[in-house]
């Protein structure tokens, strides 16, 4: 009997030995993601990412490794949504975050209480810029800043020999759906400091105006309006809607001496482009404004093919999503992780099918 | 009682109107002096496209406005609608018809529901049209697994229905859409002042207890304000997305203000009990100028904002002012 009790207690001792070093190979991660929200087809490309790369580790696996819960304000313009987005998922207690800020500022106490909780936060898209020291272990994202000088130096490539033939100044528009987002800024900003750059290799000078924040922070030489030979004029909406940029797109497109323009997201190109339905002013034609934008959609889409809009920078979404996933998973196991650019291409109706492009691209 | 009020009612709001009109001309010349790129014929047509969906959805909603009660689903339901339209179209390969009949069809069973509740469960209209709002908002996501809307656009099957409010002949585009909305104003004015219905509507909002007491079926006619009003959302719907390119889920809230602003302005009383879709028609008019005439002007966004806050404000005090005398 005590010999037949004590075998009992080894082999359940073993039993459950066994089931711990089970569990532990078991072990399942739960991820709370945090975007921007699903405002435009940009977002479900990243959700797809996200889930095929999700999908493809819980296959490997052969059980369900990874489970994620992606959130997003129905609006880009939604801060204090968002705030109470990113409150759910600590509460959630995840085994990481992703986060891609709409106001970082807005969201600075809960990233300390994320990290004082020890949830590792790991930043795609835009990321979270000035977070605080630490607290957001990595960014998989498109470099932005880069992105907007793409976007400029083929532009410029395209219109220089307007500027240099011109003989009254011409204006250069730029439409960006905000002026609080690290992705938007940074655009806008890239696109400025880079045309600035190329037009003074040339000899040319170049003011700039419109926004306070775009004005105030790009960099290189600005010249005064009267002084300039291509004058970049920035507007931002009040709210980050189609119709209001289509509004201030319309105002640029309408002034006399617009040559280009150039939205810096999904929306303000669409914004442009719904501009462009009445005005009818912009194509690929050097008589026409030229108008370039930024990711995709069905409409910028079409928009390229015709030829109506010049070209666009692409990013890729779906890279981020599948990074992003990565990245969260290495940063609960502890693991080091850094930064990644998922990088970003300019297309036209040239290029628009090439295997290079045409992946990124989504409806 | 009723006749009498009825009879001051043209009165009031004929001036409240003329004042909105001379306010149109001052500012329509004010612009036009400031800015050279507002004075195109282009400006006239973006202006009207992105006037149409508001004045459908304020023609709708002048009608639970002047029951006393709100409908703040309009705006996020419009949306809701048209993405609902354009995934039948999209992804189910369903013909326009089909996915227009749906759209309105939508706003018709919301307008329902709100005019159910409102009517027969007597909950505060605010309430109960935020509460739409909100459902519509996640519902259109819901339902079309949050893709955004795209209804045909030129070249493709069914772009047809661009043409009712853009008609390019040439290089000239005509705002037809006006001549739409010119007739659905005259329809709809006849309708509130003319027929059984919207004099019953009228009377919701300025006597409910009476018309009780007299015996008519208060209910029905009360539901059937927020019927309408669904109807023109969904109509708005149909404007909306012939004007933008794409349609994003989970928007909308907010357009519905304008709507609103603009009954208000056009002599539609918060408290119920008068109004005017002509003065409907102006008001949006009205906010919509500012809309269009303030950016070109160089003002920044922000101060459009509160500019048209401003106007607004200035416009509800004229009316309760009024209507102390």
């Amino acid at each position: 009997m005590k010999k037949a009790l004590s075998l009992l207690l080894v082999l359940a001792m073993v039993v459950s030995l066994c089931s711990i070093a089970f569990a532990e190979e078991a072990k399942t991660y739960s991820f709370e993601i945090v975007s921007k929200g699903f405002q435009s087809t940009y977002w479900q490309a990243v959700l797809k990412g996200c889930q095929s790369e999700a999908e493809k580790i819980n296959t490997e696996a052969g059980y369900e490794k990874i489970k994620f819960n992606m959130v997003g304000p129905d609006s880009e313009s939604d801060i204090a949504v968002q705030v109470n987005m990113f409150e759910s998922a600590l509460n959630a207690k995840p085994d990481a975050i992703g986060l891609a800020a709409l106001d970082v500022n807005a969201l600075n106490e809960n990233i300390a209480a994320a990290q004082a909780a020890g949830i590792p936060i790991i930043g795609f898209d835009s990321g979270v810029p000035n977070a605080p020291a630490g607290a957001v272990l990595a960014n998989a994202s498109t470099d932005n800043y880069a992105a907007g000088t793409v976007v400029a130096e083929n532009l410029y490539t395209k219109i220089k020999e307007r500027i240099a033939a011109a003989t009254a100044p011409v204006r250069v528009g730029e439409i960006n759906q905000d002026a609080t987002s690290e992705s938007i800024t940074n655009r806008g900003l890239g696109f400025i400091d880079k045309f600035i750059e190329l037009a003074a290799a040339d000899g040319f000078k170049v003011a700039v105006i419109g926004n306070d924040k775009y004005v105030g922070d790009s960099k290189g030489e600005k010249a005064a309006e009267a002084d300039a030979n291509v004058i970049i004029e920035v507007r931002v909406p009040a709210q980050t809607t189609t119709e209001l940029c289509a509004t201030e797109a319309g105002v640029v497109l309408n002034q006399p001496d617009t040559i280009a323009i150039f939205g810096s997201n999904q929306v303000a190109a669409e914004g442009i482009i719904t501009a462009n339905e009445t005005l009818n002013l912009c194509g690929s034609d050097d008589t026409q404004i030229i108008a370039v934008g930024f990711d995709s959609g069905t409409v910028i889409k079409a928009a390229v093919t015709a030829g109506t809009m010049y070209g666009a920078v692409t990013q890729s979404p779906v890279g981020i999503g599948i990074k992003l996933i990565d990245l969260l998973l290495a940063s609960a196991n502890k693991e080091p992780v850094q930064d990644t650019d998922t990088g970003c291409a300019f297309y036209t109706a040239a290029n628009i099918a090439s295997d290079e492009i045409a992946p990124n691209l989504y409806d | 009682m009723i006749a009498q009020r009825k009879k001051m009612v043209p009165q009031k709001v004929g001036l409240q109107q003329l004042v909105i009109v001379g306010v149109l001309i001052i500012l329509f010349t004010f612009f036009c002096l400031m800015s050279a790129s507002f004075r195109k014929y282009t400006t006239l047509i973006t202006m009207a496209s992105y006037m149409y969906y508001i004045m459908l959805m304020a023609i709708g909603v002048t009608f639970p406005l002047i029951t006393g009660g709100v409908d703040l689903s309009i705006g996020t339901g419009l949306v809701c609608y048209s993405i609902v339209g354009s995934y039948l179209m999209r992804q189910m390969g369903l013909p326009i018809g089909v996915a227009m009949a749906v759209t309105v069809g939508m706003g018709i069973v919301f307008g329902f529901i709100n005019g159910v509740v409102v009517a027969k469960l007597d909950l505060p209209p605010f309430i109960t049209t935020l509460c739409t709002m909100m459902i519509v908002r996640g519902l259109g996501s819901i339902l079309t697994n949050g893709m955004t809307g795209v209804w045909p656009m030129a070249g493709q099957e069914g772009s047809w229905v661009r043409d009712l409010l853009k008609y390019k002949i040439g290089d000239v585009t005509y705002p037809v859409g006006m001549v739409i909305i010119l007739l659905l104003v005259l329809i709809m004015s006849i309708i509130l002042n003319h027929t059984r219905v919207g004099r019953y509507i009228i009377a919701i909002g300025s006597n409910k207890e009476a018309l009780k007491l007299s015996g008519v079926n208060v209910a029905r006619w009360h539901i059937m304000a927020y019927v309408i009003s669904g109807f023109f959302a969904g109509l708005a719907a149909i404007a909306y997305a012939c004007t933008f390119t794409s349609i994003t889920p989970g928007t909308g809230a907010g357009l519905e203000l304008d709507a609103i602003g603009g009954a208000i302005i056009g002599g539609t009383a918060m408290t119920g009990g008068s109004g005017s879709i002509v003065g409907t028609f102006l008001g949006v008019c009205l906010i919509s100028l500012l809309k269009t005439g303030l950016p070109n002007i160089g003002l920044q966004a922000n101060w459009q904002q509160i500019i048209t806050g401003g106007i607004l404000i200035v416009a509800v005090t004229i009316d309760m002012a009024r209507r102390k005398k």
